[in-house]
């Protein structure tokens, strides 16, 4: 079985980072879940995920701010590759996702076969991992 | 701390061998499910000589807290006090949770508790042992207080130090350099201002800039390690501004730079930056950079603070190099002067070709100033702006394009020609004024980025082009926020799509996807999508899976070398 990518998935909402985290486990990816930004950005360096889904509406640091963050990171910042997950649809919303840095989105409320074809899309074009290097002491 | 495998002392019962405890309630109820617990047992195995401990579900907490070789639980019960108790004791102890699930109730109760992570009841060994993995990483800096401490130390980091570029900031750069300036007693501040950056970032996009912003800082730190500043304490510079700083705090024994030596190194860091800008991210980029120096000394003085010296000095040295700007300036204007009396500007001929069959449809032209400052059509035109010179520039690289257009278009070719929106309020821009034989083989490129200021006005000269013949695209297409009402205003024949769009579009699906909306959209209005910029075959698969019609770019065409390159241009492909 080929190597599933690590995906952090972030979402102020429990049922749906649960929901997720099934259904996308289930498929083999290792998931570890954050529930607001700080969490997220904690979660980020220690997990090292390939993948993050990103909601853009949460409380305190809001997915956009995020997704910034994530990018500026010196050394994960320009592996990773983010999917936004937003409740619009909308051609500023893309625009917006596109300035911030995200890879692709997916919108709310979720269609879960969807979501695991944009997850695999976004894997299929990772680049190769790095050579494993040792935890922080 | 490293999680598993640090050698703890004095294991119980005086036994000289450490193995390091996993602890589960599986299999502590006979008769309950057996296979759950042969799969923590086989976890254990598979870890690498851990040993299981097996106690009831009631006594987990009390198991974990008595056993110092613990260094995880696996709990399965679907008791939710013993899940909490057990969860509880493990955060006292330091002990990661996995906790075995066999429901949906029980996962969310997992994820409230916040175990360290979870698995399916009944699991198979791999995965057990994968999620203790993960579980022992992430219990191992110990809670949320040593992530609270992460996430500030990220913040200052980000304060401190520049993300893109790795350079510090101003307050940690005085920092660095207060002993060398008190003990020299002096200090030479060199201001780089670097323009056109913004319109890098409105041309190229943001990607674009940021790989330009760490190119830039890597030629200045390399260029000045070669010269008289080598031995300068730090350069830095402004967050996300294109600026840099640089502290010259001159080596004991020797002298400061001099006034000659500096001017006659910037000169030097101009070109190098310029060449190395190039290398990376060819020429048309290159075009655009400029770089002012200013100079400003300044003395240690023991009764003002030094930040205040220090930032006075940035002040007088950024003032410095925009009073260079301003001269380098009225040069351009003067040169721009002089293109305009002696007609020095010529056109290169960019193809755009048909995406299913690599046929040329037609040519857009890019007019370009002969003298060396004006070659980039972009400064060309800002120095036109600013000159107030705008009409006068278009008139003439009007002319220039469509007297090309019988000598370097064949028959039914098109030409695309770019017209600033301010042009249409020019009482000589008529559709009798351009002198083509076959308006329908002209386009007329609106760009989306300047706002039209009188609306009913421009509507009505646009009218008065179509009825004669003329076609109308709209170039940077999706370059601003606006979406599509504002493309369907303008009735166009063709939309340009902003190059932003294009840039590595086959790695992003929201560029694929806003790409899909507007040939979708193309195609209901009856019009021609062309994406511009193209530059690997990537980028031209994609859009042509994605249906656009019309493609322009390096990919397709290189511009020749030299001289008047719209000369000896041919397509490669």
């Amino acid at each position: 079985m080929p190597e599933r990518p690590p995906i952090l998935v972030v979402d102020d909402n429990f049922d749906n980072t649960e929901i997720i985290a099934h259904y996308l486990g289930a498929r083999g990816y290792p998931i570890t879940v954050a529930h607001d930004g700080d969490e997220a950005m904690a979660r980020f360096e220690e997990v090292r995920p390939a993948l993050v889904l990103l909601d853009v509406m949460m409380p305190g640091r809001d997915g956009w701010e995020v997704c910034r963050l994530m990018r500026q990171h010196p050394a994960l910042g320009k592996r990773v590759r983010i999917i936004m997950v937003t409740a619009l649809d909308e051609w500023d919303d893309k625009r917006q996702a596109l300035q911030t840095g995200a890879d692709d989105y997916v919108t709310k409320p979720f269609d879960l076969p969807k979501l695991a074809a944009t997850v695999e899309r976004n894997a299929a074009l990772l680049p190769p991992p790095l050579p494993a290097t040792p935890a922080e002491a | 701390m490293t999680p598993a495998g640090t050698a703890v002392t004095g294991g119980a019962g005086g036994r000289g061998d450490y193995a390091p405890a996993l602890i589960t309630d599986a299999g502590a109820e006979e008769g309950a499910e057996g296979v759950a617990a042969d799969v923590v047992r086989a976890a254990a195995a598979a870890m690498g000589g851990w040993r299981t401990c097996v106690c009831p579900a009631r006594e987990l907490g009390a198991g974990v807290l008595a056993t110092p070789d613990a260094r995880t639980v696996v709990v399965t019960t679907d008791n939710p006090n013993a899940v909490r108790d057990a969860v509880t004791a493990a955060r006292r102890a330091g002990v990661a949770v996995v906790v075995g699930c066999a429901d949906e109730t029980a996962r969310r109760r997992a994820a409230e508790l916040r175990a360290d992570d979870w698995y399916v009841l009944p699991g198979t060994a791999d995965e057990v042992a994968a999620r203790v993995r993960t579980a022992l990483t992430r219990a191992a800096p110990g809670g949320a207080a040593a992530t609270a401490d992460r996430i500030e130390r990220a913040e200052f980091e980000h304060l401190l130090y520049d993300a893109r570029t790795g350079l510090p900031t101003l307050p940690v750069a005085i920092e660095r350099s207060r002993a060398g300036i008190t003990e020299r007693g002096e200090l030479v501040v060199l201001y780089l201002n670097f323009v056109r950056y913004s319109k890098l970032e409105e041309i190229y996009g943001w990607e674009r800039l940021d790989a330009v912003l760490e190119t830039t800082a890597e030629a200045v730190r390399g260029f000045i390690g070669g010269t008289a500043l080598a031995n300068s304490r730090a350069l830095v510079t402004y967050t996300n501004d294109a600026d840099v700083v640089l502290f010259h705090v001159p080596a004991a024994g020797r002298p400061a730079a001099t006034d000659a030596e500096i001017t006659e190194l910037s000169g030097g860091l101009a070109a190098h930056v310029a060449a190395r800008i190039e290398a990376a991210h060819g020429e048309e980029v290159a075009a655009l950079f400029d770089i002012y120096v200013g100079v400003a000394h300044v003395y240690h003085n023991p009764k003002v603070r030094l930040e205040r010296l220090v930032y006075r000095g940035i002040r007088e040295a950024a003032n410095a190099a925009k009073s260079v700007a301003e001269r380098e300036r009225a040069r351009k204007v003067a040169d721009l002067r002089a293109s305009l009396r002696d007609g020095l500007v010529y056109v290169d001929y960019h193809p755009i070709v048909e995406a299913a069959t690599r046929r040329v449809f037609g040519y857009e032209a890019l007019a370009r100033g002969v003298l060396r400052a004006l070659r980039s059509p972009e400064v060309m035109f800002e120095v036109a702006a600013e000159a107030d010179l705008l009409w006068e520039l278009s008139r003439l690289c009007r002319t220039r394009a469509v007297e090309g257009m019988a000598t370097r278009l064949s028959r039914g070719e098109l030409l695309f020609l770019n017209v600033d929106p301010q042009d249409f309020a020019d009482p000589e821009f008529t559709e009798r004024q351009l002198a083509v034989d076959d308006p329908r083989r002209v386009v007329i490129e609106i760009t989306e980025r300047t706002a039209i200021k009188d609306y009913p006005k421009f509507r009505e000269r646009l009218r008065a082009f179509r009825d004669a013949g003329f076609r109308f695209a709209v170039d940077d297409a999706g370059s601003g926020y606006a979406g599509l009402g504002s493309i369907a205003n303008l009735e166009p024949d063709f939309i340009k799509l902003d190059m932003s769009l294009i840039a590595s579009i086959d790695a992003n699906f929201i560029k694929q996807n806003l790409v899909e909306t507007m040939v979708k959209f193309a195609n209901d209005q009856g019009a021609m999508v062309i994406a511009e910029g193209v530059e690997r075959a990537e980028e031209f698969d994609a859009v042509r899976g994605l249906g656009v019609h019309l493609v322009q770019g390096f990919y397709l065409h290189r511009p020749a070398e030299g001289e008047h390159a719209g000369e000896g241009a041919g397509l490669l492909h």
